[in-house]
């Protein structure tokens, strides 16, 4: 018989029971802060019994047992070595660097118009306390399956990232997060966002690995992007082969607001990526791009979410990936077009290279299109290397790995060509070409 | 330089050369002329190293080395370069990038140091300007989007960059305007020296109006069946390829 999902979380429902009690025995003096009130009813809402009928279908290919089935610990500390960090740090931004989910050192001095602040920290502000509540218990109310209230529950040190209205703020943000160290660690990063009025914000979600120790990060990222806001949020994960991760980020967008991903999975055991954007107003634009290399025993999974809710917005999505070995890749993207969502302009491509016979890919597009007067396009597409490519580059001199590896490059790299950080784009090229002569 | 024996070559069990024998020395060039289907293209595909055409006999040798047992990329790096009759788009793959990797892949198999960034650009756009090609097609996909006349002239920018010994042009001549057939026989003509040797394949006498040959082959059957200078292409031109079918046939019989 095979273990499904909910035999499994109930199982491994009893241990996270038993780890929050050891966390909350760590939280002498806060246990009467309103964060933690909030801890308690997300517990209680973990506990609840999950209710099957559609859920299965969204985690079908996600073997999410395997998570569970590791022997966790929460908040084992560890120091994460220099060439862990440098491998995903960016010299100009701004950095906050997370260690299994402890803040390393103080949140560096700030430009005009940018707050950063430890949401435990930030809820207690009358400033923003009623927006991180709000978000918070939306969070908890909205959670499509046990990992969102598992986090809210666990999540310590989570960030509140705040630009100001009219804030231009220059330099990116760049939270770098190490994971593992020795027994396998079990973490939970929060990220909440408000982007004021006509602000704009770049944030860099960075993993970065430390050797072969095991981890389980379940993050959760919320965005809210007030008018006329602009966002770009990148996701650089390159952890190790140990490493599993659920990571959530929901999008909220005001009118005339910009948000942009770059999603970049590089290394991880096992990694689900849900990515959901929902439109609060009229002429929206939403990006979706992403890259993942998949080789060895890897499962990259990437869902994403497009709610056109309202008219005159548009979005554009485009994945692309490679994989080879026995890994497993799965894309799933789902638009709904709402029935006021007329004039929206939606596109979305998925295109994966699968280069050996023991490698499989899902690819799913989801359209749901309730409004008449639209353009929505799709398409999935897998494949190999084209050959005839390969004896061209092969007759020029190049050797069959760099011909190879050269076309696969330039496969991924058309989902990534946008990104406007010259430094971040560049590095993207070298750990993806580094991975490539791996593959 | 190039000695090709008894050579007999198929693609999918289809016998295609049967027996042809070519020396090329160094310095010379040699136009392959010929029908339709009379195994030109062949030809060029074996010496570029295809995978999908078998040898099934005979042998060629380059520099006394044997060809048939080189890679592709050796084959390159060792100094021979085909312009492809049909040149493949590569989107993603900028110029620039392409002809890069290609210089010094080349340069590296040959045991030559290999160039930086300045003096690659700076070769780039010398020999830019020798084939007629804006400055712009560097930055653009390979060959994507291109048309006919501008990929031809990207594979005689390919060939002046790499210097090869020895060129094969497979039909680089087919539907071209005069202006790039003139591009392409002026990079020929300033690239012959005593060490490289060229052979063009070509369908049509009009390329060899600017270039002139030392040696015309016609192919008839998968073998060379007549060799001259460059009036038998002329003559080629004006009484087309039947008297040498002819020709040949009865000897067959």
């Amino acid at each position: 018989m095979n273990i499904t999902y909910q035999d499994t979380l109930s199982e491994s429902k009893k241990r996270f029971e038993d780890l929050f009690n050891l966390f909350e025995q760590q939280l002498n003096g806060k246990r009467d802060q309103p964060l933690h009130q909030f801890r308690l009813a997300a517990m209680d809402k973990f506990r609840e019994p999950e209710s099957p009928p559609r859920r299965t279908e969204d985690w079908k290919y996600t073997p999410v047992s395997r998570i569970l089935q590791l022997p966790l610990l929460e908040g084992a500390s560890f120091s994460a070595s220099k060439s862990a960090l440098d491998a995903v740090s960016i010299p100009e931004a701004l950095k906050i660097v997370l260690i299994n989910g402890e803040l390393q050192g103080p949140i560096p001095a700030l430009p005009e118009g940018l707050t950063i602040l430890p949401v435990e920290t930030a809820i207690r502000d009358e400033r923003f306390a009623p927006w991180i509540t709000a978000t918070l218990e939306g969070a908890l109310a909205g959670a499509a399956h046990p990992f969102t209230p598992l986090n809210l529950a666990f999540a310590r040190n989570g960030l509140f990232i705040h630009a100001a209205d009219n804030a231009a703020i220059e330099k990116p943000v760049q939270v770098i997060m190490v994971n593992g160290g020795g027994d396998p660690a079990f973490v939970n990063p929060q990220i909440l966002v408000k982007a004021g009025r006509n602000s704009q914000l770049q944030l860099i979600e960075s993993y970065a690995g430390e050797g072969e120790s095991a981890s389980f990060t379940n993050a959760l990222n919320r965005f809210y992007l007030g008018a006329n806001a602009r966002v770009i949020h990148y996701k650089w994960q390159q952890e190790g082969s140990e490493n599993f991760q659920i990571h959530q980020t929901e999008v909220r967008q005001e009118r005339d607001s910009v948000y942009t991903a770059y999603t970049l999975d590089l290394g991880g055991r096992l990694v689900r990526n849900n990515l959901d954007a929902i439109h609060l107003g009229q002429g929206v634009h939403t990006d979706f791009y992403g890259v993942y290399i998949v080789n060895g025993e890897q499962h990259i999974d990437n869902h994403t979410f497009l709610d056109h809710a309202l008219p005159n917005c548009t979005s554009n999505e485009l994945y692309k990936g490679i994989i080879t070995d026995k890994g497993t890749g799965v894309f799933n993207g789902k638009v709904i077009v709402r029935q006021d969502a007329q004039k929206t302009n939606a596109f979305q491509q998925n295109s994966t290279l699968v280069l050996s016979p023991t490698a499989t890919m899902d690819s799913k597009p989801q359209l749901e299109i309730f409004a008449d007067d639209v353009r929505c396009s799709h398409g999935a597409t897998i494949g190999q290397l084209d050959e005839s490519a390969v004896f061209y580059l092969r007759s020029r001199g190049l050797n069959k790995d760099q011909a190879r590896a050269l076309l696969q490059h330039a496969f991924v790299m058309e989902a990534l060509e946008t990104i406007p950080l010259e430094t971040l784009k560049d590095r993207f090229e070298e750990t993806i070409v580094q991975k490539l002569i791996k593959v | 330089m190039l000695k090709i024996n008894d050579l007999h070559a198929a693609i999918e069990d289809k016998a295609i050369l049967r027996g042809l024998n070519l020396e090329v020395k160094p310095g010379e060039v040699h136009a392959i002329m010929g029908p339709n289907g009379s195994g030109k293209s062949t030809l060029a595909n074996v010496l570029a190293g295809r995978e999908e055409y078998e040898v099934t006999k005979g042998s060629i040798t380059f520099e006394g080395k044997d060809l048939l047992e080189m890679e592709v990329d050796e084959r390159a790096q060792a100094g021979i370069f085909l312009a492809f009759q049909y040149p493949v788009e590569i989107p993603g793959v900028s110029t620039a990038t392409f002809l890069k990797s290609a210089i010094n892949a080349v340069r590296k198999g040959q045991g030559k140091e290999e160039l930086n960034a300045v003096q690659l650009l700076k070769l780039m756009r010398e020999r830019i300007r020798m084939v007629g090609m804006d400055e712009k097609f560097l930055q653009r996909s390979l060959n994507e989007g291109f048309s006919g006349g501008e990929k031809k002239r990207n594979e005689m920018l390919q060939m002046a960059l790499l210097e090869p010994k020895l060129a094969v042009l497979d039909e680089t001549d087919s539907g071209l305007d005069i202006d790039a057939l003139k591009v392409v026989s002026d990079v020929v003509n300033q690239m012959r020296s005593p060490e490289r040797s060229f052979v063009i394949v070509t369908h049509y006498q009009r390329l060899l109006n600017y270039i002139t040959p030392d040696f015309v082959h016609v192919l008839y059957n998968g073998r060379i069946v007549k060799t001259g200078d460059k009036t038998l292409a002329l003559k080629l031109e004006e009484l087309g390829y039947d008297w040498v079918k002819e020709e040949a046939d009865a000897i067959a019989l």
